[in-house]
């Protein structure tokens, strides 16, 4: 365990249970000075709860702690980071009303001598801060109209002024584009030069690859496998989270003869998010029945933005919508739904779930009030149609009954696109619906998608990962500034196109 | 039918039991509490008469109709601070129709119901349409309901005297005082009690309950799911008028009389009511049970204090402290 080099931070035979569910299981693990551990495993593995036991914010564990070398007890996330280890969350813990400035001081305000609050010297700190971290925001914005990958930055550049010794990041890339992935690595090298541990938890596997010395894979709980990073592969990493060899990740549908076209955009314009800015020259693009069609581009690019429009949910534009041959006016989410039009949002915890109804309530609310007779809903039919979906999704869960935040982020988005196809959809439209998902079941949701496909449907799939839009789609289409820039076939085309295209280069076709 | 294997679950402990029904065990708790300090007189604990016991339901029934509306207010993440007012607006509106303009009974008690429920509805539609936040337009709605009540009856109190000729009420109208089957029952404990139980199974098995729910729980997530949500929001500011509007109608027949400062802070009661029986005020999780319970144990408690004639000022801060210890209470339940 001690190879010569001291160990900040150590684990002992932890355990935890969350009322007779084993989430963790006598884990061991260290974090040494000057190094990225990489913390593996399918969702539910239980690596948010080892490393919310490590940032103190669940104190009925048992094993030990230990710091330098001396076991410590903590009783609260405060304890924790005084010891000097601290926690970006993936979910993101800031607060939107108040500036970047704001969050990152919160709690820790400096004052003048006086005992009012410094604001100069607040925004004098954050923009180093956000400077040396190489986030170009102006630090009075308010959080809450920051984007998610500008937030997640924020939560980043907020634990470095910390200065802390142990750092966990989970999932901090998830929501960046692959220059701010760049940067942040930046920043995490300087951390480990400096010599900071951190541990690292990601699904993506060629970052950890590019970032990570040592990685642990968790399975049901438990340590199952030890890795040296740096050799090691993504298929052996993939095994051993999942615990079998690997299927093909991309189970490539055959879409031999595409059928009618289901959905024709043409010049749509719509108001983007980030800057309000409308680009005249609009979007167009067709999907075809049978047919999954990748939206590409940047953070900002418009793809939220045009998926809302789409279904709805979204502010004015102007352009034309023809949907199965009929075009398409301003409409609600209601409408869209009962056309045939179902959409899964960005963030299922915003917008996607009410995460503390039951699986059943989240899966039956889009139909709820068709599988109602004179208004009452039949509790045999609704669990009847939710069972139905939780074996074909295969959903895991101890029962229908349960909230749906007991489920793992996978089971969660499975719940989504569940709720989805009971609505009998003919065009799903999805934006990054693979976020937060573990390799297994991202697996699982390409392949339902390769389906959903295959029965006929028509799948629109905004994406920020290179690999799933290549992977997965029969055509991507990449937007930049809120307009089309490119079409590309996935049969001719690669990643490294596609981004080159996102990003404006020159594309050689 | 196969798969009922995960429909049930098999975690709830008895400890979660006790949470999801913590209102009722506070009841009940609170029930045993007025028995061992109920004053007795010849070897009868007064608290246990079946006189007395009607009569703590008959006391909590308009706060208790009321607060069966403001149920659905907060399940949505609402509030209505407008009930007191329109409370006094129907008592009011009762007694002029009946007594000045010498209306039916039947017909002044629909133009009363309807007047609360419109009232709700407008309330709904500026919450719901313009996004005004349900405080704010409510907090208004009282203003206007009780201006309203002033201006219907001319600022004062109406007395209602029953009789067939001009400027009096119908007879049955005082029904509403009486007591039913052998004189045992309270009619207007009779009438909550059948308010309760339709919107206990109302708010059940219904498509349109689950809407409620939904929209509580994350409304963004239930407009992207299809959900009507203004058209819910609506209607449910709709139903709150309406229950209100009834508890003011059945106020001005227990005291005969109808004034527009009737129901004044009956607001705060029903929200107390709400939040004892363990509805959250963010919304999205509650009960109709949970409010009916929690205004019978505020209801017991008043009454118990009243039977050994704790001085009311007393009453007063001990009925504040069991609010804030029952929701104190309910910060402790289980989270996931």
């Amino acid at each position: 365990m001690d190879n010569g080099v001291a160990s900040l931070v150590g684990l002992l035979r932890i355990s935890k249970s969350y009322g007779g569910v084993r989430a963790c299981h006598d884990v061991d693990l260290t974090v040494r000075a000057g190094e990225v551990h990489a913390l593996l495993g399918e969702n539910g593995a239980g690596k948010s709860t080892l490393m919310r036991v490590l940032s103190g914010d669940l104190t009925d564990y048992t094993g030990t702690i230990t710091v330098d070398g001396e076991p410590v007890r903590f009783h609260g996330p405060a304890d924790a980071q005084r010891a000097g280890i601290a926690m970006i969350h993936q979910e993101l813990d800031l607060v939107p009303g108040l500036s970047v400035a704001e969050n990152i001081f919160l709690g820790r305000e400096p004052r003048t001598p006086f005992g009012t609050l410094d604001r100069r010297a607040m925004l004098r700190e954050t923009g180093n801060l956000l400077r040396r971290t190489g986030i170009d925001l102006d630090p009075r914005r308010h959080v809450g109209e920051l984007r998610t990958g500008e937030q997640q930055l924020v939560s980043v550049a907020k634990a470095l002024s910390l200065d802390a010794k142990v750092l966990i990041m989970d999932e901090p890339t998830s929501a960046l584009s692959s220059a701010e992935v760049d940067r942040m690595f930046a920043v995490i090298g300087e951390l480990r030069r400096s010599g900071a541990g951190i541990v690292y938890i990601s699904h993506r596997m060629d970052e950890i690859g590019r970032i990570a010395d040592r990685a642990t894979v968790l399975r049901n709980g438990s340590v199952v496998a030890e890795f040296d990073a740096r050799d090691m592969t993504a298929d052996q990493a993939a095994e051993a989270m999942i615990g079998r060899p690997m299927r093909a990740m991309f189970t490539t549908h055959e879409n031999v003869t595409s059928g009618e076209i289901l959905l024709e955009v043409k010049d749509l314009v719509v108001p983007r998010a980030r800057s309000g800015r409308r680009d005249p020259a609009g979007i167009s693009l067709t999907v075809r029945r049978g047919e999954i069609v990748g939206l590409a581009g940047l953070l900002g690019a418009g793809r939220t933005e045009l998926l809302e429009t789409l279904f709805g949910a979204g502010g004015r534009w102007q352009g034309s919508v023809v949907f199965k041959g009929r075009s398409t006016g301003r409409r609600k989410p209601r409408s869209a739904i009962r056309a045939g039009v179902v959409y899964m949002p960005e963030d299922r915890r915003i917008s996607g779930l009410a995460l503390g109804h039951s699986v059943l309530a989240n899966t039956v609310l889009s139909v709820v009030d068709r599988i109602a007779r004179l208004g009452v809903v039949s509790r045999r039919r609704e669990t009847a149609e939710t069972t139905r979906i939780v074996r074909d999704l295969s959903i895991k869960l101890a029962s229908v009954r349960d909230p749906v935040s007991a489920l793992s982020g996978g089971n969660q988005q499975k719940v989504v696109l569940g709720r989805m196809l009971l609505t009998e959809p003919e065009l799903l439209l999805l934006d990054e619906p693979t976020r937060g998902v573990d390799v297994g079941a991202k697996a699982e949701i390409y392949q339902l998608l390769g389906q959903a496909a295959q029965r006929g449907m028509g799948v629109l799939l905004a994406s920020s990962e290179l690999a799933e839009l290549v992977g997965v789609c029969d055509r991507v289409v990449v937007l930049r500034g809120g307009r089309d820039v490119a079409e590309l076939r996935t049969s001719q085309a690669g990643e490294a196109e596609v981004l080159a295209a996102a990003m404006g280069e020159v594309v050689a076709l | 039918m196969t798969g009922t294997d995960f429909v049930r679950s098999r975690r709830e402990s008895a400890l979660a039991t006790v949470f999801r029904f913590q209102s009722l065990f506070g009841l009940v708790a609170v029930f045993i509490a007025a028995i061992v300090f109920s004053p007795s007189r010849n070897g009868e604990l007064l608290f246990l008469t079946s006189d007395n016991l009607f009569n703590v339901v008959r006391a909590v029934s308009e706060i208790g109709i009321i607060a069966v509306g403001m149920t659905f207010v907060i399940l949505i993440g609402g509030i209505d601070l407008s009930v007191g007012a329109m409370l006094g607006l129907a008592a009011a509106g009762s007694a002029v129709l009946l007594v000045e303009n010498d209306f039916g009974l039947v017909p002044a008690v629909l133009v009363v119901l309807a007047v609360g429920l419109g009232f709700g509805l407008l309330q709904g539609v500026a919450s719901a349409v313009f996004g005004i936040q349900a405080f704010i337009v409510t907090l208004a709605g009282l203003q206007c309901a009780r201006g309203l009540a002033r201006i219907w009856s001319g600022g004062q109190g109406i007395a209602i005297p029953y009789g067939d000729g001009p400027g009096e009420a119908p007879v049955a109208f005082s029904l509403l005082g009486e007591r039913t089957f052998n004189g045992l029952v309270p009619i207007p404990a009779l009438i909550f009690v059948v308010v309760a139980a339709l919107a206990i199974l109302f708010l059940r098995g219904t498509a349109f309950s689950r809407h409620v729910y939904a929209i509580g729980g994350n409304e963004k997530a239930a407009r992207l799911s299809g959900v009507p949500v203004k058209r819910v929001k609506i209607a449910v500011f709709g139903i709150c008028g309406l229950l209100a509007a009834l508890a003011g109608i059945i106020h001005a027949g227990q005291l005969n009389q109808g004034s527009p400062n009737d129901g004044l802070g009956y607001e705060l009661d029903a929200i107390a009511a709400v939040v004892v029986g363990g509805t959250s005020l963010a919304g999205g999780r509650g009960s109709v049970v949970g409010t009916v319970a929690g205004a019978l144990l505020l209801g017991v408690l008043n009454n118990i204090l009243a039977l050994n004639g704790v001085d009311t000022n007393v009453q007063l801060l001990i009925k504040g402290l069991v609010i804030v210890v029952a929701a104190g209470l309910q910060q402790l339940r289980p989270s996931t």
